[in-house]
């Protein structure tokens, strides 16, 4: 290179380039322009609704969840609600129960289909092949409805009241399977289980470490479970020694009572505060080398900006936006606390459980399941195995690809060293697949979790169908869409946090 | 005396003459393919054979039958006087007293380079994990990476992971090591750090087995040289004999090729 090429380049990167072509004021630019836009197009869309909804005199707000909603819902914890704001809390009840149990039988279906497509057995692998390609071409909605009909088409119930001796019960009303009852004691049992599970983990470790000494089996889960056992036997003659501990609730009740509005307000401020300057001071604190602190790039200062702004929205929102939120937390928080009083008060001496079989019962024309028994209707049994049977196809073919995914060298390295096929699926082959396979699963969990939302097609009272009912009542559809897409919202973050704390844990570390 | 008498005397006869590795006349398919034809050849203790032979010859598919990683299907292999059957507590018993090294090292990802060692004395032998990380350190400083104990494989270097792999199978205190081509993924100036660790190996009196197309290595370390084409052994001797004398055809071709 000459002399003269060499000075040109030197005054070309010494002067600033114009703005126009300055990567970092375009970045800052972009960044503005890009929050200016989603917060006018917020902005306009909610004028626009608000507007809209003027001109055609429909009143916007909250108010119709504390008015009766007059109407039964078929199954749930209430099925005759006072209010629409009741009758959507059943709702998103029957919904997470739906969702969590089909979670659970959906994730064993799966891995049990998943590892039967991988087994040598002929038979074995035909059948899940044929269930896989079978189910995840069908739409949900057809598999929904089709069990629905299928359970329809079954026998009555018959006339002769009282229990069903039997584990289960099916006929055109559902499936009745035996179900555990909470007694009286329960809550005072359940502080046995707690300290049980504690000195549990607290010998586990011990047997671990012991194991990490001697080198023989020290069965620390064996141990866990014996001890949680023995707890669980003592806490059920010995529970009513802990009746005092409802005490303690009632006492925090009543220091939330005293609580004033102001100082909830200030309080949460100061929480929100507090925590965005710890936020900040742990970010910059991660950018702070022994040599000094590290250039923090244009996104870093976007984060912290962004962690203030959150803060001061939080402070705003509970000061000017929604005063009475104190006020709510304040009353909420007394009742939970009221409540778990009296549950954990004393005088509950009665037996903690009780298991009972499924029974009959007759109460209007036509006979039908009691009480006892665990009761999936017919419309609840549709739903929840059309969910799970669906999800379990999706699940059986993340799995397989998981276990396929794991190359064949860690097979044949783990057999080289010696190691039984059970100790080598724990240690080596299981936890590289399932790094392949949560992230996934989690999205076919929310997949689950969302498609419940299909119960309104055969009418059981899943959030999205009580839902219904209260928009056709009071003509709050706006409303109502609001709050199904909160709930929605929460439980796929709820979810996704949970999956994303596994996945985190099993990340491999390359570099 | 019934046949099971006579297949015990047998295999403790031979299992007398220190014969390590036994096979005879050892046959296998892959459908219509021959990948071996008539195997027969005796390993014993403390000797270091390699296997030289053209890809595709079977010296990879021989030397994992004789840890059942692959099964032959006709003839007997016999190590350490234990024959290799269908009989799980035999095939488990030679795993744990042959260690076998990769050409694609096979470290466990998730485990660190200590984790990866002590994985088999743990749950195989049933070793305290604080023996067992002493002597995972102690074979770290054999193979020269005392300092990566507490690092991920992704971590390391092809040649660091050979070592790694080689400490691994160490662990289990083998009487036999196989290595099927531990340099072939390697790059050039990696093999020698590993040819090193096998070199200092051979030393230490380990019976080995070794595939490789490290023709240096052959020369300088093997007792015995095995060269094998189309499923078959072609011709067997010192090295010496071998690269400068062979007798087959075959093999002077093959080394015409490499050489």
């Amino acid at each position: 290179m000459s002399n003269t090429d060499q000075e040109t380049l030197a005054v070309t990167q010494s002067r600033r380039p114009p703005f126009y072509r300055d990567a970092t004021v375009l970045k800052w630019l972009a960044q503005v322009a890009a929050l200016a836009l989603v917060l006018f197009a917020l902005i306009f869309m909610a004028g626009q609704a608000g507007s809209n909804l003027q001109a055609k005199d429909i009143a916007t707000g909250y108010d119709f969840l504390g008015v009766s909603l007059g109407s039964d819902l078929g199954s749930g914890i209430d099925t005759n609600p006072d209010t629409s704001g009741r009758a959507l809390w059943v709702g998103m009840v029957n919904t997470i129960r739906v969702s969590i149990g089909g979670i659970l039988l959906a994730s064993v279906l799966g891995v049990v289909v998943g590892v039967g497509r991988l087994s040598s057995n002929w038979l074995v692998k035909r059948s899940c092949s044929v269930y896989v390609e079978t189910l995840r071409n069908i739409p949900l909605l057809v598999q929904i409805i089709l069990i629905f009909a299928v359970i329809a088409s079954l026998p009555r119930v018959a006339i002769d009241q009282g229990p069903i001796h039997g584990w289960l019960h099916i006929s055109n009303k559902g499936v009745s399977i035996p179900r555990v009852h909470i007694g009286d004691g329960f809550y005072q049992w359940l502080i046995f289980l707690l300290i049980g599970a504690a000195v549990g983990l607290w010998v586990k470790r011990r047997r671990s470490q012991r194991h990490d000494v001697i080198g023989r089996d020290t069965y620390p889960v064996a141990s866990f479970v014996a001890v949680v056992a023995a707890f669980a036997l003592a806490g059920w003659f010995a529970h009513p020694i802990f009746g005092w501990v409802g005490g303690i609730f009632d006492f925090i009740a009543s220091v939330l009572d005293a609580l004033t509005q102001q100082l909830v307000q200030l309080l949460i401020s100061a929480a929100a505060a507090a925590a965005a300057v710890l936020w900040i001071r742990r970010f910059l604190a991660r950018h702070r080398t022994p040599a000094g602190r590290t250039k923090l790039s244009d996104d870093d200062y976007f984060r912290v900006i962004f962690a203030g702004l959150a803060a001061v929205l939080a402070v705003l929102f509970v000061t000017v936006g929604w005063p009475g939120f104190s006020s709510w937390i304040i009353n909420s928080g007394r009742d939970l606390f009221e409540v778990l009083g009296d549950k954990f008060g004393d005088g509950r001496t009665g037996q903690p459980i009780d298991a009972k079989r499924p029974d009959i019962e007759q109460l209007g024309n036509f006979p039908n399941y009691g009480p006892a028994g665990l009761n999936l209707t017919q419309g609840l049994a549709a739903v929840y195995f059309g969910v799970v049977l669906y999800t379990a196809a999706f699940i059986a073919e993340i799995v397989r690809a998981g276990i396929q995914a794991v190359p064949k060298g860690q097979t044949e390295a783990a057999q080289a060293l010696g190691l039984r096929r059970l100790t080598m699926l724990r240690r080596v082959i299981l936890p590289q697949a399932l790094r392949v396979i949560l992230p996934p699963l989690g999205n076919q969990y929310l997949n689950l979790t969302k498609n419940t939302s299909l119960a309104l097609a055969i009418g059981y009272t899943d959030l999205v169908q009580v839902g219904q009912t209260v928009y056709n009542q009071t003509g709050k559809t706006l409303e109502v869409v609001s709050i199904w897409m909160l709930f929605y919202l929460a439980c796929s973050l709820t979810i996704s946090v949970v999956v994303n704390f596994f996945n985190v844990r099993l990340k491999i570390v390359e570099r | 005396m019934s046949v099971s008498d006579a297949t015990t005397a047998l295999t403790e006869a031979l299992a007398a003459r220190d014969d390590m590795i036994v096979c005879e006349g050892v046959n296998k398919w892959f459908g219509d393919f021959q990948a071996l034809d008539e195997i027969s050849a005796v390993i014993k203790e403390r000797e270091v054979v390699v296997v030289l032979g053209p890809s595709g010859s079977g010296k990879s598919t021989w030397i994992r039958c004789i840890n059942r990683l692959e099964v032959h299907q006709e003839g007997r292999i016999v190590v350490d006087g234990i024959e290799l059957s269908n009989d799980l507590r035999n095939i488990e018993k030679i795993r744990s007293e042959v260690g076998m090294v990769f050409q694609q090292f096979n470290l466990f990802p998730h485990l660190t380079v200590l984790d990866n060692i002590t994985l088999a004395p743990i749950w195989v032998r049933k070793k305290p994990k604080r023996e067992s990380d002493d002597t995972a350190r102690s074979l770290l400083e054999r193979v020269g990476i005392p300092e990566q104990a507490e690092k991920y494989p992704g971590q390391l270097s092809g040649g660091q992971q050979q070592r790694v792999a080689i400490a691994r199978a160490l662990a289990m205190e083998p009487r036999i090591m196989l290595f099927d081509e531990p340099t072939s993924a390697l790059d050039p100036e990696m093999i020698k750090e590993v040819l090193d660790v096998m070199k200092e190996l051979a030393r230490s009196g380990m019976t080995m087995m070794v595939v490789t197309h490290e023709m240096g290595f052959a020369r300088e370390v093997a007792d015995r040289v095995i060269f094998m084409e189309e499923g078959q052994i072609v011709e067997t001797g010192t090295p010496e004999h071998f690269f400068t004398d062979p007798r087959e055809e075959r093999t002077k071709l093959f080394l015409s090729q490499i050489l």
